[in-house]
């Protein structure tokens, strides 16, 4: 690890202008940050400890929308039993993220700003990744193993995995991004925040250098407490998904009124399956409607060899995810 | 036995353990002691073209950057002992003793940093010296290489197999009995199949470390070593030195599981570095690194031909085993030499084969014979029974014998149809549906599967030196070692029935080479090797009190002849019902205390294997020896449940049952097996090194993304062990239970995976990606 500097302001205006004139990075949980120093893939020059900006902190649940301080913990959220109430998915999506020791210092700032896990990316051994080294090459598509890479999103430059849980069940339910940098306050709409590889795959958002997300909304709708994450993965616990949906319905009668459906563990960035979602609007939903926007949802999924197998198994977890989700909006579990 | 034999004793070192009092071998700190870290080769195959340091050595903190030709004093250690490329040839037991490396004509041993050659990616290039651990990694990560690039292919290619050996040296890798072909002829069912398993990383919880220290031309290392005396011969005889200058000590490990056998080139490179730079060195390898400066199960495909009669009596039976090996080195886990021994039959034809690739030498791990081999036996089997429409454990009891198969000689003891029974029973095996899916819980396929566990009883030569005062405490000393297994719990357990002493009141010391020899802790030996040591210690010290009591003018067993006096629960005891306590005979002796060797060597044991042993290399007389077949037994039956959805499999149950002798301490060899089922649902499901074909490396070198199985992975774990007496193997009566239990999990849990939804998947670990599509 390089070494660095190390500050901790105590304002939000104090950090804005530390990492400004630092050139430094962010450090909040620091499961990414820290990890990456380790295995010599980011060597900032400088850390700036946002943990004391006690403005960040804590989460409401409103009359409109729920809200999140970009520094409160993953572990905290997952066990708030008001909160698995009124949104599951945005619980679930939580609790079956990494370890119980991870969640307790992870925060959904960092959580939802996570780097792939893309080996050629984590191993600085490999000369070629143009996400770490731009314009070195790809050495996943280079004849490497590819059974963990995005079958969405990717490009001829990257195929890197946005390996995020919670993010989906965000870019579901229209969550935005609130945030603080030098050139003052925004609104991001989640969809908006991440960005497809295209021939950069360097740049992974649309943040700009020293900008600080400081909250994240999720506006109530219906379909939130009818909602659910279901997680494919090779281990029961501790496992980065092999493929996932965060999903939700809302029902009038037996026709869906509103659906929402997003795809984890498949493409480049967190993922919204909107023709699927439209495949059900107005129709009863049944175990074979709910496998046809499966179906749908991965109809344009890149064949890459090694994530084939998760054109059919995504397939399958967005309708497992929706017939669960469907019990939830009938009054079951 | 005495009360202490066979019970459920807390392991003594446990409040140390848990404390953080236990000193491990990376938490020793000799004064002005510095710290080591490697560069590794980025590129699998070529040549170091260039070496800048620069950057390195101006990094605050590092001292020196040594590479191959600026490190003076590099010794590498060729051989057996050899713990990267040597130490990893294993020759079969039951050939002959294992034979030394450069026995071997067909392979030439390969240590880094010795030129420029680049022969597997993550190879040593540089080792750094600084004064902190920071530093030193900082100036290794610092190091820029440049390389001239050959081609290079990891995984192996199984029609480039080659039998293992030659001539004289491939005695028993390539067996035959009666006439396979006529077997095949007349068979009702056949079934013939390639079982293929993949490479492996032990990834014990404490990491690789070595820190060495010279004084003079004295030298002291720690190290987690599963043997002492072998690390202490390799590096004595590399720099010239007598044994006595050099101390090796490994007081604790925390798993070694194989990966801490032998001597290593970091140990060496360490080594080399504290006498260049006068200071003590200590290197603790990183988690990546420790996936290629050490060694790994290989890659393996086992390919059988099962063919059977009406009643499903085996009439054929070919096992071809064609594992991984490196460019260098045959690296030997002659699994055919298990898989032959276990059903009878009078058609055989085994082989051992190799294929080379370019990776660092593949070696040990945990069962490192049987796992590959009995996922593909047993599933064979499963295949067999299926296609005979017989029960598979029906099956399993018409090929049941007493005698082994090709070796002709019996059984010292078997259990094995006992073991199904017990686990049949506790499992509930007469639930099962036979029919494929036939048995289902709400959105879960549920299938059960069932498997046989078999290990070789390994036997070596041991001493252990007792000393006994007459105040009621007593000392046992031996080089063994207690790799996270229990032995410091078991020898004092062994001394305190033996002596009539409190557990409490045997202290037990292990884990130094200066100790009485022991043999090296892998093959399941240690308990019931190095256990008869100390067993014989007792027994001696019985006896010598005797003749002096006996010979004294007062006490209860004055005058008695003492070669009719026994020891019996600390008692010693004369033909007339006269007794007297052992300690407090030996009070009453002039001296009060009392020091003795013990031995075991068995009757099988050829000066050989004992002198092979002595040297720090595996001399074992077992599992077959002129007289007798030597193996624990087990069974093992599994629930697994596959979701409709997600493909997801679960293994809600794991049941086994195993006879293995004389069980010392029923709480440690509960774990033991219990430890082994749960490495086997690792391997069953989980466990995979990936590879990057195009750059010959190994690609998930770390525990986020190499699956081991978490605790929510491990629900319902059963383990019956079962009363079984076998004078034959050793005078306790043991046999050997730390990879017992890895062996039949595999198997069963892929025969039960196709229980439950009808897909039979001959390919570890069986993944969900397996079942999309079909399940």
């Amino acid at each position: 690890m390089r070494n660095f500097a190390y500050y901790s302001p105590k304002n939000l205006a104090d950090a804005i202008a530390a990492i400004r004139d630092s050139g430094g990075d962010i450090l909040a949980g620091g499961t990414t940050v820290v990890d990456l120093m380790k295995i010599g893939v980011r060597e900032p020059s400088a850390l700036v400890d946002i943990t004391g900006l006690a403005e960040l902190e804590g989460h409401e649940i409103g009359a409109d929308r729920i809200r999140f301080g970009a520094l409160a913990r993953m572990g905290h959220l997952a066990d708030d039993k008001y909160l698995v109430a009124a949104a599951p998915v945005l619980t679930e999506s939580l609790w079956k993220a990494a370890s119980p020791q991870l969640r307790n210092v992870a925060r959904l700032g960092g959580n939802i700003l996570q780097r792939t896990r893309c080996p050629y990316f984590r191993d600085t051994a490999y000369a070629q990744c143009n996400k770490r080294s731009p314009g070195s090459g790809c050495a996943a598509l280079d004849g490497g193993e590819t059974s963990h890479h995005a079958i969405f999103g990717g490009s001829s430059a990257c195929v890197a995995m946005y390996p995020g849980d919670w993010a989906q069940a965000l870019i579901a339910f229209d969550a935005e991004i609130h945030t603080q940098g030098p050139g003052g306050r925004r609104r991001i709409p989640f969809a908006d925040l991440h960005v497809l590889p295209g021939d950069t795959p360097e740049v992974e958002t649309i943040l700009q250098r020293g900008e600080i997300v400081t909250e994240i909304t999720v506006p109530i709708v219906p379909a939130l407490k009818a909602s659910h994450y279901l997680k494919a993965r090779d281990r029961e616990s501790y496992a980065f998904a092999s493929a996932s949906a965060a999903v939700g319905v809302e029902l009038d009668g037996d026709a869906v009124r509103d659906v929402r459906i997003a795809l984890g563990g498949v493409a480049a960035t967190p993922w919204r399956a909107r023709a699927a979602e439209e495949s059900l609007k107005g129709k009863p939903l049944t175990e074979e409607s709910a496998r046809a926007a499966g179906r749908i949802a991965f109809a344009d999924a890149r064949e890459l060899e090694g994530s084939a197998y998760k054109i059919k198994l995504g397939a399958d977890v967005v309708a497992g995810a929706l017939m669960t989700a469907k019990s939830r909006a009938n009054g079951g579990k | 036995m005495a009360q202490t034999i066979n019970t459920a004793v807390t392991r003594t070192d446990a409040p140390r353990k848990v404390t953080g009092t236990a000193t491990y071998a990376a938490d020793v700190m000799p004064a002005g002691m510095l710290h080591g870290a490697l560069a590794t080769s980025s590129v699998a195959v070529g040549t170091l073209t260039g070496m800048d340091i620069s950057k390195a050595k101006a990094e605050p903190g590092v001292l020196a950057v040594f590479t191959h030709d600026t490190l003076p004093d590099y010794k590498s250690v060729k051989g057996f002992y050899s713990g990267g490329p040597g130490s990893a040839s294993f020759w079969p037991m039951d050939t002959a003793p294992v034979r030394s490396y450069a026995d071997n004509p067909s392979s030439a041993s390969y240590w880094p940093m010795e030129d420029v050659r680049i022969r597997y990616a993550g190879q040593p290039i540089a080792y750094v010296v600084a004064q902190s651990a920071a530093a030193a990694r900082r100036g290794a990560q610092l190091i820029e290489a440049t390389y001239d690039v050959s081609e290079s292919h990891i995984a192996m290619d199984p029609e480039q197999s080659f039998v293992v050996g030659a001539g004289e040296d491939s005695k028993g890798m390539v067996v035959t009995k009666g006439d396979l072909a006529r077997g095949l002829s007349s068979v009702a069912q056949i079934v013939e199949a390639e079982y293929i398993t993949p490479f492996q990383h032990h990834n014990p919880l404490e990491m690789f470390s070595a820190t060495a220290e010279w004084r003079g031309d004295r030298l002291t290392v720690w190290m987690p070593s599963q043997s002492v005396r072998t690390l202490r011969a390799g590096i004595a005889q590399a720099y010239g030195l007598a044994e006595t200058s050099v101390r090796v000590i490994s007081p604790f490990v925390g798993g070694a599981f194989g990966s801490k056998a032998g001597v290593t080139p970091y140990a060496m490179l360490t080594i080399a570095a504290a006498k260049a730079v006068g200071a003590p060195v200590r290197l603790i390898v990183t988690r990546p690194q420790m996936y290629t400066v050490a060694t790994f199960r290989p890659e393996s495909v086992q390919r059988f031909r099962l063919g059977a009669d009406a009643a499903g009596r085996l009439t054929a039976f070919e096992h071809i085993e064609i594992a991984q090996t490196s460019q260098f080195d045959q690296v030997v886990n002659a699994g055919t030499h298990i898989t032959r021994a276990m059903y009878a039959c009078p058609n055989i034809h085994t082989e051992q084969r190799l294929s080379r690739s370019d990776t660092n030498s593949g070696g040990f791990m945990r069962a490192p014979n049987e796992m590959q081999t009995f996922f593909g036996l047993e599933s064979a089997m499963d295949e067999l029974a299926i296609k005979l429409g017989m029960d598979p454990v029906a099956l399993r009891r018409v090929n049941d014998t007493d005698r082994h198969p090709v070796e002709d000689v019996p059984f010292s003891s078997r259990s094995l149809m006992q073991s199904y029974a017990a686990v049949a029973d506790s499992f509930g095996w007469a639930d099962r549906t036979p029919e494929v899916g036939s048995m289902t819980d709400g959105d879960w396929l549920v299938g059960y599967g069932c498997a046989t566990a078999t290990y070789p009883t390994n036997i070596l030569a041991s001493n252990a030196r007792v000393r006994m005062q007459g105040t009621g405490q007593a000392y046992i000393e031996l080089a063994a070692h207690d790799v996270g297994t229990g032995t410091y719990t078991i020898m004092a357990q062994i001394a305190a029935a033996r002596l009539g002493l409190p557990v409490g009141a045997c202290d037990v010391v292990m884990g130094e080479a200066d100790l009485p020899v022991a043999p090296i802790s892998g093959g399941s030996t240690t308990a019931a090797s190095a256990g008869s040591a100390v067993h014989d210690a007792c027994l001696k010290i019985g006896r010598q009190i005797a003749a002096q009591v006996s010979a004294m003018s007062e006490g209860p067993l004055s005058g008695v002849d003492p070669a009719g006096i026994t020891l019996e629960n600390g008692v010693l005891k004369a033909p007339d019902g006269r007794s007297q306590p052992l300690v407090e005979a030996l009070a009453s002796t002039p001296a009060g205390e009392i020091e003795v060797i013990g031995e075991f060597r068995h009757k099988a044991m050829t000066d050989k294997m004992i002198m092979t042993t002595f040297k720090g290399g595996y001399g074992s007389a077992g599992p077959v020896t002129p007289e007798m077949a030597m193996f624990a037994f087990g069974a093992e039956m599994v629930e697994v449940r596959v979701h409709r959805w997600t493909h997801e499999i679960r293994v809600p149950r794991l049941h086994g049952a195993f006879a293995a002798g004389t069980i010392l301490n029923r709480k440690t060899a509960h774990s033991q097996l219990m430890g082994g089922m749960i490495w086997g649902i690792g391997s069953a499901l989980h466990e995979v090194t990936e590879i990057d074909k195009p750059r010959a490396r190994f690609l998930n070198t770390n525990i986020a993304e190499y699956l081991l199985s978490v605790n929510a992975d491990v629900r319902e774990i059963r383990v019956e062990m079962l009363e079984e007496r076998d004078d034959y193997v050793n005078p306790l009566g043991v046999k050997g239970i730390g990879e017992l239990g890895i062996v039949g999990t595999a198997a069963a849990i892929a025969n039960a995976v196709h229980h439950a939804t009808g897909t039979r998947l001959r390919r570890l670990p069986i993944r969900m990606s397996d079942l999309v599509g079909k399940a």
